[in-house]
């Protein structure tokens, strides 16, 4: 069987944090270029950039997810990923009602804009999208899985914003993986499968890190099937 | 302290009281777990506004008596059935980590 290189995290200029250059198509385009089979677009709480993704991907070859880098009310960073558009953007909506209503400040925080495939800005998102939602950890699990998707704590051992750093250890659950930034990880992963993925938030830094699966088809059921198998290498290992 | 006195004496809303009525000598304020876990001490009262059930994990093992959950946060149904299997006491309040935590202090300050 043959491997694929995936590279599921990655913002977009939908999130506050995130490069005005990183439009889907940029995203798309600069996956490609890096070798990249599979790439998801995940930016805080939001899906809204999913729509052009799937055509920029589409256009580029690149298979893709779609989903979001969710903050529990813990204020841990969690992967929630998807096999079609209409499945995150509902859950989008499901998190949005759950976001703590702080305005974004766009000259402190950065611009929320959600674009076209041609980069044409449709719309600012009004709600802070990086603050956190009013689920925990568990109640997101729970969300995801009943929407059939997949369900990532991420970069588990950063110094902010993760498993680590919130809660001190990784609380059972009903992970597909877990994502880390170091191999080994420093935080005990309780055997869950681990992946690594940049978390870009600039072109630039698109696949630099990555994780190979095998699989027949790079695509949400051969992903899912290689994580429960284990069948992936880390960028980080090599 | 008691840790019935947070209830009884601070007038914090018990709302998980399966617990053993144990002495309180010192309290910790974080929202940070991983900073609870390492330094919080034992039998104390630790003052939050992390309401979820890996609060109740984290406190259990570092031997934490009473939370006190601030800002009026919704405690969800897993938490208190956490709390009460860890013989936990949880108490609820509308005021804030600083003025809660004051209270606690000079209440501990004046035994």
């Amino acid at each position: 069987m043959p491997w694929f290189r995936a590279d599921l995290h990655l913002h977009s200029c939908l999130s506050p944090c995130g490069d005005l250059e990183c439009s889907p198509s940029a995203i798309a385009a600069t996956a490609k270029e890096r070798g990249i089979a599979l790439a998801a677009l995940t930016d805080h709480n939001s899906a809204l950039n999913c729509p052009a993704f799937a055509e920029a991907c589409r256009r580029n070859r690149v298979a893709a997810l779609f989903g979001m880098e969710v903050t529990s009310r813990e204020e841990v960073h969690l992967l929630c990923l998807f096999e079609t558009v209409a499945q995150a953007l509902e859950m989008g909506q499901v998190l949005y009602a759950a976001l703590a209503n702080i305005p974004n400040r766009p000259e402190t925080f950065g611009d929320q804009v959600y674009v076209d495939i041609d980069e044409v800005i449709l719309g600012t998102v009004d709600k802070h999208l990086t603050a956190a939602v009013s689920y925990s950890a568990d109640e997101i699990n729970d969300l995801v899985l009943a929407r059939g998707g997949l369900f990532i704590p991420a970069h588990i051992d950063r110094a902010v914003t993760s498993m680590q750093s919130q809660l001190g250890f990784l609380p059972e659950g009903n992970y597909h993986a877990v994502e880390v930034l170091r191999s080994p990880c420093s935080l005990d992963t309780g055997g869950y499968t681990q992946i690594c993925d940049s978390d870009a938030h600039f072109l630039d830094d698109i696949a630099s890190r990555w994780f190979e699966f095998e699989a027949d088809v790079p695509d949400f059921s051969g992903l899912k099937e290689a994580l429960a198998r284990g069948a992936i290498r880390l960028s980080i290992d090599w | 302290m008691k840790t019935s006195d947070l209830g009884t004496a601070l007038g914090y809303e018990p709302v998980q009281q399966d617990y053993t009525d144990r002495e309180i000598s010192s309290g910790y304020t974080s929202d940070l777990l991983s900073d609870v876990m390492a330094n919080a001490a034992e039998n104390c009262v630790l003052v939050t506004i992390q309401a979820h059930k890996n609060t109740i994990a984290v406190s259990s093992m570092a031997g934490i008596s009473a939370i006190v959950i601030c800002n009026s946060r919704p405690l969800p149904e897993d938490m208190i059935q956490a709390a009460a299997g860890e013989q936990i006491a949880l108490f609820l309040t509308e005021k804030n980590q600083f003025t809660v935590s004051g209270e606690i202090y000079n209440r501990l300050k004046t035994e």
